[in-house]
């Protein structure tokens, strides 16, 4: 840690004085660039090792055939490229599969996020309980919620089966039904994230002032109208907000899937995460599952831009939802 | 805390119908949202025996401590528990410190090279996990680093969220409070160790909290950087438990470990939550 | 719970016996590290070392080395390091790639070239015979298991098929067994549809079930119909697929007559089917020789609907018979390759479970000791006159780089026709072209 020197060092000659004088001029001219990067530079060190480094090595290993078990056999070009987007059919499945899970969650996650957020957000007895609840379930981690839902969804042994078999209904085998896959992953996801959502929703919803409700209570306005004139017009950034960061993290869906359904059935739920992890550490192909997360980045840094020009001020916050 | 208007007594009574109602939806949707968690801990109290052959209720059938002691006596669980901890205590606390560092000299410090800096630490936040966890993988090979608490540590302090909560956090803090002080003659550390730190405590206690949750819940890293079973984080060895093996038989057993799991993590938000909404808000800065 | 409390008691005690031996030995001899699979069950067999009373696959290989811990002279612990099923071999290879790699390794001989090919794993020939490991003592199926290239890579453990499992009470229910009550099989694909609508008729229960969904069993009972008819999934020299043919058409549209017929439930996963099997929905049950015993036992459990079990070889639907099969082994990796301490100590370890070979027998695989095959103790386990068949008639998967991805495909494509729609032709054409993306990488 850089400081500045308040007392004079204790010297001997008046040779060192002068030099440790200058240091200490010098120190005191540039205390401020000292100290600013000195309370940066831990930081620095790691995020410069861990993420920005990796980065840039990942595109040097995506251009070459790299073992899992060997290491790099040798300089192929664009190969790993031309192979993922001419080639690879399962590549180009599990992109679709994985724009079909941002499609089909984000809406939900962020409508139902938004509804709750605003049912909540009134002067009433129990919200706080409530709040509890719906966050409750974000703070598990994925495992804990695959097995519960694994069960919960299984047709012969769940809960959900038990309750269509007291209403009279056959149960369904919602994980390995193709089309009941992804929308039951979907539905895990909600469940398990929308929490996140509410708080940033109810965070936004506390910058509106009460005064304005009571006005509009006043002038007679209904809940539906005070909703679509007053919350969301002025919750505007926070909807937006939340949409991208919303985008962003379900793009990165792995866990439900690979816990679930390992992809299946037929690979209908296969996703772009778990094909990276399964050509990288079950094909041995490092190199190629780098290529293919350099093309998961830049879909993600093409949103991310999005945001930046949307957002005027460009401030910004990531959820590091999963 | 409901503020009741005086008013003609049909409007109260709609009032009242309305709240009625309110309540009802909420009650229904928040009780639906709970049967999952219910349930598993339900299951986690039935003898696995009975759950091999019916599937357990909201409330169980027959009742045992049995999974739970059996859990605490021979599994790996209380190892993994163990792992967890170490991985995520010691990645709070690194987060917090460099990044509270980083970011009071990203907002308080004038120094050449600081637009620049920032911005670049905050592009970092576009940099998904899934695009570095193949070279870091590599990279933690080639210094034989996997299977240790570190590994697993380091690229989740990585992450620039904290530093950029950090920084709008100090942001918020008066200059006059920092001037005072060093017009006193104090240095930098100084005011930052004693001045600056305790006003950001909520601002860190979240960070903490979100730290915490997340490293806890880390799911792809250690997937691939703690493959020896004694080293597993409680996510990744849970989720070595779920083979299509272990579901037909050990199912109380299984659901005991998520409960155990997932424990602290309930606990702490419980304990913690009230600064949650508060400090989402201060770091959206709208 | 297969144990009383009076055992578990008694098992606490022993834990803590041999807890304080393990401990002993840990400070003056080798210790090997060990991946395997399996599962884990220590809440039942932590510290447990009576390997008759041992049963089912994770209780018998974990009695196993912890019997050897606590009786070996030369002072050797075995860790494990057991993982589940799932992400066994993502692991593995992990550790592999970060240097952490075990000394010993269990696998299947399907995976076997993967590291061989690559180093990990080391010829054990001439340490066998120096540890007096009689390779002559491994029938040739078994030898061949573990051989790449003619050298010993790794000590068999088993052999393991694919069986189909009876419920001789349906199957009796719906006429379909001789004098003697021994079910009868179907030996063609119109028999084999005719039995199911009898079944169907008779009792209202699925002829058949199997995990089509998860675990390619399925997939491995349509191999089976391929190699039947004579296929062998790739061409000879193992460069291109071989299966969008007649052959695969064939066995894959019998596979799929019983889940369009509606004489198979064609969304069960693993553990359902099971299920199904255990409370008699349904007459028979494509599963391996690693539950004979568990069914054997829950036939005997008064509380189960099954009762009576009866096991069976495949049977030959086509024109010659065949199964699916494979093989585990243990395989000694190159950790051990330049520390002649480690590789006596594996040496050591390897020749127990090679002398314990009728041990693992019990869960139902077949021996792979030719002194264990002919012994009167194998050959009086429960059901073994049942499916004594088995072994001649096993195939596995052909050796080949990348056997897992290729399996993956397959039972991807296979899963898509039952569980899609997805035409047989197309499937057979998609899955060929996708092997064949995978074999032309390196």
């Amino acid at each position: 840690m850089v400081q500045p020197l308040d007392k004079p060092l204790p010297s001997a000659t008046t040779d060192r004085q002068r030099l440790s004088g200058r240091i200490r001029q010098f120190i005191y001219h540039h205390r401020d660039t000292l100290n600013g990067y000195g309370f940066l530079l831990p930081f620095l060190i790691i995020y410069l090792t861990f993420l920005i480094f990796p980065l840039l090595r990942g595109v040097w290993i995506s251009l070459h055939d790299w073992d899992l078990l060997i290491g790099n056999l040798g300089w192929t070009g664009l190969d790993n490229y031309t192979r993922m987007f001419t080639r690879d059919n399962t590549f180009w499945l599990s992109t679709r599969n994985t724009v079909q899970f941002v499609a089909l969650s984000t809406i939900p996650l962020v409508s139902l996020g938004l509804l709750i957020a605003v049912a909540l957000n009134r002067p009433l007895p129990l919200m706080g309980l409530f709040r509890t609840i719906f966050f409750s379930s974000y703070v598990l981690s994925i495992s804990v919620v695959t097995l519960i839902w694994f069960m919960l969804l299984n047709p012969n042994r769940g809960i959900l089966a038990a309750a269509f078999q007291l209403v009279g209904l056959e149960p369904i085998a919602w994980l390995n039904n193709v089309d009941l896959a992804m929308p039951a992953i979907v539905v895990t996801s909600v469940w398990w994230t929308m929490g996140f959502n509410v708080v940033l929703f109810l965070a936004g919803l506390q910058d509106i002032p009460r005064a304005i409700y009571e006005a509009a209570e006043i002038d007679g306005a209904s809940a539906f109208r005070r909703f679509f004139s007053i919350t969301l017009p002025m919750l505007k950034r926070t909807v937006v907000l939340v949409f991208i960061l919303q985008i962003i993290a379900s793009f990165q869906i792995f866990g439900q899937v690979f816990l679930m359904t390992r992809g299946g059935p037929a690979g209908s739920t296969r996703v772009l995460v778990q094909h990276i992890y399964e050509r990288g550490f079950r094909g041995f192909e490092l190199g190629y599952g780098s290529a293919m997360s350099m093309f998961l980045f830049s879909i993600m840094l093409a949103i991310s831009l999005i945001q930046l020009y949307v957002g005027s001020r460009g401030d910004q916050i990531e959820s590091g939802m999963k | 805390m409901t503020t009741q208007q005086a008013g003609s007594s049909t409007i109260n009574w709609k009032k009242w119908i309305w709240l009625f109602t309110f309540y009802a939806v909420l009650g229904v949707f928040a009780f639906i949202w709970l049967v999952p968690i219910v349930w598993a801990i339900s299951m986690s109290f039935t003898p696995n025996t009975v759950l091999a052959r019916q599937i357990g209720g909201l409330l169980p059938t027959a009742f045992t401590f049995e999974n739970y002691e059996t859990l605490m006596r021979v599994s790996s669980v209380p190892r993994w528990f163990l792992n967890s901890m170490i991985v995520s205590v010691g990645t709070t606390l690194g987060v917090l410190v460099i990044s509270s560092m980083a970011g009071y000299s990203l907002s308080r410090i004038n120094f050449r090279g600081k637009t620049f800096i920032t911005v670049f630490i905050l592009a970092g936040l576009m940099v998904p996990e899934q695009a570095v966890f193949i070279p870091l993988h590599i990279m933690f090979s080639e210094w034989g680093m996997h299977n240790t608490h570190v590994a697993l540590m380091l690229p989740r302090m990585a992450i620039p969220l904290g530093t950029f909560i950090m920084m709008q956090f100090f942001r918020a803090i008066p200059m006059d409070i920092e001037e005072a002080a060093s017009i006193d003659g104090a240095n930098r550390l100084t005011v930052y160790l004693r001045i600056m730190l305790p006003l950001t405590i909520p601002a860190l206690t979240t960070l903490g909290i979100f730290t915490f949750v997340l490293s806890w819940n880390d799911f792809l890293w250690p997937l691939v950087s703690a493959t020896r079973s004694d080293m597993f984080t409680i996510t990744i060895g849970l989720a070595s438990l779920q083979g299509n093996f272990a579901q037909s038989e050990g199912l109380g057993s299984l659901m005991t470990s998520a409960v155990v799991a997932s424990a602290p993590m309930l606990l702490l938000f419980l304990f913690f939550q009230r600064y949650i909404v508060q400090a989402v808000k201060t770091g959206t800065r709208f | 719970m297969k144990y009383h409390s009076k055992l578990v008691s008694l098992m606490l005690v022993m834990v803590m016996a041999f807890g304080g031996f393990a401990i002993q030995a840990q400070e003056e001899g080798v210790t090997l590290n060990l991946s395997r699979f399996f599962g884990v069950c220590d809440d039942e067999y932590g510290g447990f070392t009576d390997i008759e009373a041992a049963s089912g696959e994770c209780g018998i290989v974990t009695t196993l080395i912890n019997n050897f811990n606590a009786t070996n002279d030369a002072g050797i612990t075995v860790v494990v390091q057991g993982t589940e099923w799932g992400a066994y071999y993502d692991q593995l290879n992990a550790t592999f790639a970060g240097g952490n790699a075990p000394d010993i390794a269990v696998m299947h001989r399907t995976r076997l070239i993967d590291y061989t090919s690559r180093n990990l794993v080391i010829p054990v020939g001439e340490a066998f015979e120096m540890a007096g490991i009689d390779v002559t003592d491994f029938p040739q199926p078994a030898l061949d298991a573990v051989s790449v290239d003619g050298e010993v890579f790794g000590l068999p453990f088993d052999l393991h098929t694919l069986l189909w499992h009876v419920n001789a009470d349906i199957m009796a229910e719906a006429g379909l067994v001789d004098e003697d009550g021994t079910p009868i099989m179907p030996g063609s694909p119109e028999e084999l549809l005719e039995h199911a609508a009898m079944v169907q008729e008779a009792t209202g229960m699925d002829y058949i079930a199997m995990d089509a969904t998860q675990f390619p069993l399925g997939v491995r009972a349509v191999f089976a119909m391929i190699w039947q008819q004579g296929g062998d999934l790739l061409n000879e020299d193992r460069t291109a697929a071989d299966i969008n043919n007649e052959v695969g058409l064939n066995a894959l549209n019998t596979m799929n007559s019983l889940f369009e017929g509606g004489f198979a439930n064609a969304t069960y996963d693993y553990a359902s089917s099971q299920e199904a099997f255990i409370n008699g929905e349904t007459a028979i049950l494509i599963n391996g020789t690693w539950v004979v015993d568990f069914y054997t036992e829950q036939a005997e459990d008064e509380s189960a609907t099954l009762t009576n079990y009866v096991v069976s070889d495949f049977p030959t639907l086509f024109d010659q018979p065949a199964t699916w099969s494979d093989t585990h082994m243990w395989a000694v990796t190159n950790a051990v390759q330049d520390d002649p301490a480690k590789l006596e100590a594996a040496m050591t370890f390897l020749s127990f479970i090679n002398d314990n070979n009728i041990h693992w027998a019990r869960t139902g695989h077949v021996a792979v000791r030719n002194s264990v095959l002919e012994s009167e103790e194998y050959q009086s386990l429960p059901r073994r006159d049942e499916y004594v068949g088995t072994a001649d008639i096993a195939f596995a998967f052909p050796q080949v780089l990348r056997y897992q991805t290729m399996e993956d495909i397959l039972a991807e494509e296979f899963q898509a026709v039952w569980l899609t729609g997805k035409s047989p032709e197309d499937a057979l054409a998609s899955a060929e072209s996708r092997i064949n993306d995978i074999l032309v990488v390196r």
